[in-house]
């Protein structure tokens, strides 16, 4: 008997030891890079839509941050986020949470796409002919997002790292944060690497991947990029390559163009994509434009939802825009309410035109709010437009984030400050982004008319013009409705969570 | 049979004796409840002659005049009874209360309790039954020191249980490890505490060190009723029933109250709103300047619960067998007012077969049905949000669909406020089914000294989740979609153990070795899809997933699975000397596939005692008549955190490329790749008992620390956050217990104890770059540093309120804080860097949610019929964050608690610690501060119980008995409880007091 046991136990436990030690190197419910074949050249564009999945995953608090410094905007949001209200009228606190979430989340994503890049040069080995040229498309694709990450950190922090790997310790080792012009320089030779590998053709004749980047993309960052460091015949040169191909044009309906109908225009050169994902797969994907929309409002469509009053067109564009008798810009860009036709009324603009209410021209009636007078309208989605049984506000819009009248006004900018021309006179560039707004042509330009074109075309979009007025040093244009801005105020502070961690000194 | 052959031997032999023999007959009964002792030892001092009483208690023994009878039997007091004429001797012996010769469960064995050198705390089923509760746990709230329990409020909700502190940073890896009947749990809400025979609560290391990788925690070992043998059967009813009613509601801001303070707000809108609430409800006969709606919301949502409990059980045993069956149901109505219930049955068995002198096999069965209704958590958030100038429903709001709901966003304010649709038109309906299966062999391989057991569990269980969301509209836009979401979540969890115990002794020595082996396979399923646009809109009917549109469900189907291998070998070794030095010893080694880089770790622990009692110095002492001083050192692992992925992973993503979804992926660029935290406990601890063993105490002294703790570091650069091995934290504290017990006289005893437990909990290291780990929202931080309490509140110091436009203008902020556009009845911060600006350089840690103190109480009486038994719990030195109130910063048109709108600064000297009304609406006085931090000491009766015992031979033995728990509770938070688990109140459901009348019925 005692033997039997003593075999059943030696039998019971050896059984055991073997069926369990083998288990312990599965990792159940778990997929790892292991997993994935980097010689099947169709499975190559997972890592590319997973790029750009990253790109365009943006919390909502990313643009309002990016942009909210300019005189073109507020911050709303009255009685709640006041740090970003404090923001908005320079008075910076380091510790405040959208600071470090802006780092956080471009940072993340340039570490996202670097691993996407690690991922396509894997693949890379395998390729070969079409497919090897198909990978390093991808990789350019995916560096001219990252270029744009790139350049938003430093617009914002002006000195800032440059992340090229995707386990980057070596090389802030190595070289500590770069000079907002290092960076500026990085994304031109990056530039200059991309565009021999990328399609020369509009994002939206992209058939393999509709919108994708292409190498005007590529030059429409490269022109920014120049902008930004003055150099004025690089923006020249770029832009003028965009000008040049002949394939852009501005959108007719200004309107529509930041509406459903406007997505993928051939004015497009950037842009995020949305949408439901279908009955397929299912579900939504969908940037959050809540904080952009008015607090309360009478929609066409029943039951869409209004948004949060975080993002205020500033009373100056406004003003600055009945005096130039725009009409479809100031329309398009500004969302009214009556309390807000009230306030302009009491400043004396009392011939308002028709046009200055709070009913857009898509029906939608915008309430009276606490927190703003006006909201986006750049970013407003007319609730007819909204898809079925989604009420949330803009659900499915795209987000532009650069098109082709900028190109014509970084164009001509360049131009009026001395470049020479590449792709014909400022005032022609100039006057294609008037004449689509309904204004007349003027004979010529200066500096000063591309400026005020830029503001009335560009406002509220991605803080371009905080960022002109930074460059040219223009203080007293942000010093506008009781603030007062100083050259120490043009970038944030870093946050304080990373200077905690990192090499980083304010 | 035996005094049969004495007399044969006696005729046989024929000779003549001097002393005059006898046969002299009685009953043996428990003086606890009258009943038979079957079993008891019935020997005549200083001779081999001796019997034992059959089923009824009855003996038979022969003896000579003069002859001493001892009577014993486990568990009772030994009595002796000289033999001086009587024919008939019946006795009743006592139970032995002391109970230090009581076994107790260590795990994988046993061990008297007198021989232990752990701290281990024992609670009996009769303190457990006294709790009207669905979750056992509940009842050990203040009964044993060093285990803090967070009571929950909604049915079917556990309770948080932290033995010794927090030893992890996330609340889920510091889950208590239950060992029910010998398989492992994380939760216990499929127990009836009716179905409990003992509680033992593992505190030590060295004690739960036997469980190695899974103990970190501490254990709690619970064994479930089983028969004895030799018994009659005994049938047992118990019941109970009652109500459950909110204790310290919360006092909100009433309709006058709220537009006086809409009033000095300064703000236009909000005085807008007063009036647009007077347009559409009418004015105030009272006060025409306040609208003619008051409504209490917190009585709108509140009702009274029912809560009634049924079992039926049968003990008993034969020669060779014992058994142990019955069924339990228990109800319980949650106090919202909405389908929030729970109701449980239960069916239990527990048989145990000799099958040879030396084979035992035995199954334990437990099947649990549970359903669950869980409450919306929002209502209680949205109630105290709610102003109080609107009605509860509006007949105005034609909009509203199907019930005309009223919509404060009608009225002008942001959100539409009203709780009454979360709770009317959402069912959370949880089918939760748990099978525990049990099945063991025991055998001695040699007689009394080496025993062999096999055991293997089977713990299975599933949850079956119904979320429904019926569609309607509330008027201004507002409108839900319907749809329903089912989640089946599936466990199935075994294990398989195997010990080898050898049990020796050689004249004084006492030895017990004890080897083992555990395997355990863990796997969990959820699955999970919703589906939009049902039809029928019918909370009853309408779970049901084909209700739902079809084509809705793609994209919302979800499936993830995870399974765990454990393998284990351990083993201990018990020696003591006559038991006055005792020495202990266990070794586990653990090996789990969770951990990549090295899934096996070594856990040891020692522990020695000294019983000074049993010295010669001390034998004779008539005062102590036991002590003992105990020390132990251990370490325990904690698998209970995230498994590591030891590789990087991908996870699947989707993009838009021109209206059209592509699908792709992102990998990670960094993994964990961790190793269990490691919980090292020193313990150092002393055992007394005096005066005639009324009095005893008991008192220990720990210091436990985690190290490799789990912490969530966010990796700089790469801006990630991923949980590493990156800390060391550390409890310590003391735990003191006494209770005097006494018995007057036949008709009347008493016992009265006491404990109090101290914890300081501290975060001893933290390796990352920052040297702070940040959790909480920004707007409300929370810390984590070394020399700190873990998630510290981390804020602003208030040290007063400005009174006028003087201390205003003098105070340095006014210049250095434009943005705060100081007034009076703005807070005064406390500038701690003294540089004249108030920033985030000047916040301090104040204070976290583990009180630094917790003690308990209890009283019993019984006399004749009557018991009586009152316990008190009581905590201390903990933090709450509340957080309703701290929400004003997002929304800050909606009503406040009646303390903020009295006490509130409205002109000088008014107050110094309130802002104004103008000032709540400020973000300089939002910003956190302990302004919005709050103490959370309390002190409760924790539970009161009067009872009747009917003793009739006539009738079966009936007990009647009324019970009030937690019915008073005293402290000073603005909120239902000071009962927070994690310290922040946003939306806690109120612990209520539950008042129950009960029967039990023994045959």
């Amino acid at each position: 008997m005692k033997n039997i046991y003593k075999v059943l136990l030696v039998f019971g436990l050896s059984a055991s030891i073997f069926s369990c030690s083998d288990e312990f190197d599965t990792r159940t419910g778990q997929l790892n890079t292991g997993d994935l074949d980097y010689t099947d050249p169709s499975e190559m564009s997972g890592a590319l839509v997973g790029a750009y999945n990253a790109f365009s995953t943006r919390g909502w608090e990313e643009a309002l941050l990016l942009a909210v410094r300019g005189d073109d905007v507020n911050a709303g949001g009255l009685g709640d986020q006041q740090p970003f209200a404090d923001t908005d009228n320079f008075i910076y606190n380091n510790g405040y949470w959208m600071y470090n979430s802006l780092w956080n989340l471009h940072y993340s994503d340039i570490i996202d796409l670097n691993t996407a890049i690690v991922q396509l040069e894997r693949y890379r080995e395998f390729m070969e002919g079409e497919d090897d040229l198909r990978a390093q498309q991808y990789i350019a694709e995916v560096r001219v997002l990252r270029a744009w990450l790139h350049l938003n950190v430093a617009r914002t922090w002006e000195d800032v790292f440059i992340y090229r790997t995707n386990n980057p310790f070596e090389e802030i080792e190595a070289n500590g944060v770069s000079s907002k012009e290092e960076v500026m320089q990085f994304i031109i030779d990056e530039m200059d690497e991309a565009i021999p590998n990328l399609p020369n053709v509009r994002p939206n004749e992209r058939t393999d991947f509709p919108g994708g980047v292409t190498a005007y993309t590529a030059y429409a960052l490269k022109a920014m990029a120049n902008l930004e460091l003055e150099n004025y015949q690089g923006v020249a040169d770029a832009a003028g390559e965009i000008i040049n191909s002949g394939r852009f044009s501005l959108y007719p309906d200004f309107y529509q163009l930041f509406k459903i109908p406007g997505e993928l225009s051939n004015e497009s050169l950037l842009e995020m994509q949305f949408d439901e994902l279908g009955s397929d797969v299912g579900g939504t994907f969908y940037h959050n434009f809540a904080p952009f929309g008015p607090q309360g409002w009478t929609p066409a469509r029943e039951n869409a939802s209004s948004g949060w009053g975080f993002f205020e067109p500033s009373m100056k564009y406004i003003k600055f825009m009945l005096d130039r008798n725009e009409t479809v810009r100031l329309e398009t860009s500004v969302l009214f309410t009556d309390r807000g036709i009230n306030e302009l009324n009491e400043d004396g603009y009392t011939d308002l035109p028709a046009f200055v209410s709070n009913t857009t021209p898509s029906g939608d009636v915008i309430n009276d709010y606490e927190r703003a007078y006006f909201a986006s309208g750049k970013h407003y989605l007319p609730s007819d437009q909204l898809p079925e049984e989604q009420n949330s506000y803009g659900s499915a819009k795209n987000f532009i984030v650069t098109r082709y009248a900028e190109v014509l006004l970084m164009y001509a900018e360049a131009v009026t400050r001395g470049a020479t021309p590449t792709a014909g006179s400022a005032a022609e560039a100039v006057n294609q982004v008037r004449n689509r707004a309904g204004l007349a042509d003027l004979p010529s330009v200066t500096s000063e008319d591309v400026m005020d074109e830029k503001f009335a075309e560009l406002a509220m979009e991605w803080g371009i013009r905080y960022y002109d007025m930074i460059r040219l040093n223009n203080y007293s244009e942000l010093s506008y409705d009781g603030r007062s801005f100083s050259e120490s105020s043009e970038y944030l502070p870093y946050p304080q969570e990373q200077v905690d961690a990192l090499p980083l000194t304010n | 049979m035996k005094t049969h052959l004495l007399a044969l031997l006696f005729l046989f032999t024929g000779f003549t004796l001097f002393a005059q023999e006898k046969t002299v007959t009685g009953t043996v009964t428990s003086a606890d409840d009258g009943m038979p002792l079957p079993g008891a030892n019935v020997s005549v001092q200083g001779s081999t002659t001796g019997t034992t009483t059959d089923f009824d208690g009855i003996y038979e023994i022969v003896l000579e005049e003069g002859d001493v009878l001892t009577f014993s039997y486990i568990g009772f007091v030994t009595q002796e009874v000289s033999v001086d004429g009587q024919e008939i001797i019946d006795v009743s012996l006592k139970p032995d209360l002391e109970s230090l010769s009581e076994v107790v469960v260590v795990g994988y064995g046993e061990q008297k309790r007198e021989d232990l050198t752990g701290s281990i705390a024992t609670i009996d089923s009769e303190e457990i039954q006294k709790t009207p509760n669905s979750n056992v746990m509940q009842s050990v709230q203040g009964k044993v020191p060093g285990v803090q329990i967070v009571s929950a409020g909604s049915p079917g909700a556990s309770p948080t249980v932290r033995i010794r502190g927090l030893g992890s940073f996330n609340s889920g890896s510091s889950s208590v490890l239950y060992v029910v009947d010998g398989a492992f749990y994380n939760n216990i809400d499929f127990l009836d505490s009716k179905d409990i025979k003992s509680i033992n609560v593992l505190k030590d290391a060295s004690s739960a060190a036997i469980y190695g990788v899974r103990a970190a925690n501490g254990v709690v070992i619970i064994e479930t009723k089983k028969g004895t043998r030799n018994k009659k059967p005994v049938i047992e009813y118990d019941t109970y029933t009652g109500i459950q009613v909110a204790q310290n509601v919360l006092k909100m801001a009433n309709a006058e109250q709220f537009a006086t303070m809409a009033y000095e707000s300064g703000s236009e809108a909000d005085a807008q709103f007063i009036l647009n609430a007077m347009q559409r409800y009418g004015r105030s006969e009272l006060n025409p300047n306040v609208p003619d709606v008051n409504t209490d919301w917190y009585n709108e949502i509140l009702r009274e619960g029912i809560i009634t409990s049924h079992g039926i059980s049968v003990t008993g045993g034969g020669e060779n067998s014992t058994y142990s069956v019955g069924a339990n149901y228990f109800d319980q109505e949650g106090i919202l007012d909405m389908k929030n219930e729970y109701e449980r049955l239960n069916l239990r068995s527990k048989l145990d077969i000799n099958v040879t002198d030396r084979i035992k096999v035995g199954s334990s069965f437990i099947f649990s049905n549970a359903t669950q209704y869980s409450p919306e958590g929002s209502a209680w958030f949205k109630a105290y949000h709610a102003v109080p100038i609107m009605p509860v429903i509006d007949p105005q709001n034609t909009d509203a669909f199907p019930t005309r709901y009223s919509n404060a966003q009608l009225l002008g304010y942001r959100g539409t406020q009203n709780p009454f649709p979360d709770m009317r038109y959402n069912k959370n309906q949880l089918k939760v089914r748990k099978i525990l299966a049990n099945t063991y062999l025991e055998t001695e391989i040699i007689e009394d000294k080496l025993t062999f057991r096999t055991s293997y569990s089977h713990d299975y269980s599933t949850i079956e989740g119904h979320y429904v969301n019926l569609p309607y509209t509330l008027g201004n836009n507002v409108e839900g979609f319907s749809s329903i979401r089912r989640e089946q979540n599936n466990y199935s969890n075994q294990y398989w153990d195997n010990t080898l115990t050898y049990e020796d002794s050689y004249g004084k020595h006492n030895l017990t070795l004890m080897a083992g082996h555990s395997y355990r396979d863990e796997a969990a399923n959820t699955f999970s899809a919703t589906g939009r646009d049902i039809r029928g809109i019918r909370l009853e009917t309408s779970q049901f997933l084909n209700f739902a549109d079809p084509s809705s469900f793609s994209g919302n189907v979800n499936e993830n699975g995870a399974r765990i291998y454990g393998l284990s070998f351990f083993g201990r070794a018990a020696y003591n000397f006559d038991s006055k030095y005792l020495l202990y010893g266990t070794l586990r080694y653990d090996g789990s596939s969770k951990f990549t880089q090295d899934p096996w770790g070594l856990f040891p622990s020692v522990g020695t005692g000294w019983v000074l009692s049993k010295e010669d110095f001390l034998k004779d002492s008539s005062a102590l008549n036991f002590l003992k001083l105990r020390a132990s050192w251990g370490q325990l692992g904690n698998d209970n955190v995230g498994a590591s992925s030891g590789s990087n992973t991908i996870n699947n993503v989707y993009g838009i490329f021109g209206g059209q979804p592509y699908t792709g992926y992102t990998s990670s660029s960094v993994f964990t790749d961790n190793e269990w935290e490691l919980v090292e406990e020193f313990n150092f601890g002393l055992d007394a008992e005096t005066l005639n063993n009324r009095l005893s105490l008991s008192a220990d002294y720990f210091i436990r620390d985690t190290e490799n703790a789990i912490l969530p570091i966010t990796i700089p650069v790469i801006n990630q956050v991923l949980n590493q091995n990156a800390g060391t934290i550390r409890n310590q504290g003391i735990e003191l217990s006494a209770t005097w017990s006494d018995n007057i006289n036949e008709d009347f005893s008493y016992s009265v104890g006491g404990n109090f437990t101290s914890i300081k909990n501290e975060v001893t290291a933290i390796q990352n770059e920052q040297g702070y780990i940040n959790s909480g929202s920004a707007e409300f931080r929370q810390r984590t540093v070394v020399g700190e309490p873990l998630q510290s509140f981390y804020g602003l110091e208030v040290v007063g309120v400005f009174q006028n436009e003087t201390q205003v203008s003098n105070s340095p902020f006014l210049g250095n804080n434009p943005e705060a556009q100081l007034q009076p009845g703005d807070l005064i911060f406390r500038d701690q860097n003294g540089d004249g600006v108030i920033n985030d350089e000047d916040r301090v840690f104040l204070g976290n949610f583990l009180p630094t103190y917790t003690y308990g109480g209890n009283i019993s009486l019984n006399y004749k019929n009557w018991d009586f038994s009152l316990s008190v719990y009581g905590q201390g030195g903990n933090k709450i964050l509340n957080r309703k109130r701290g929400e004003i910063i997002y929304t800050n048109d909606t009503n406040m608690d009646a303390d903020l709108a009295i006490n509130r600064w409205h002109g000088e000297g008014t107050s110094n610690s309130y802002p104004s009304s103008a000032g709540l609406r400020k973000s300089w006085n939002q910003q956190l501060s302990d302004f919005w931090i709050e103490d959370g000491d309390f002190f409760r009766i924790q539970n009161l119980q009067v009872g009747y015992t009917i003793r009739n031979e006539k009738l079966p033995e009936i007990r009647l008995n009324f019970t009030a728990e937690r019915p008073l509770t005293f402290f000073k938070y603005n909120g239902f409880t000071p009962e927070i688990t994690d310290g922040v109140d946003r939306q806690t459901y109120p612990i209520p007091a539950v008042y129950t009348v009960g029967l039990n019925v023994k045959i």
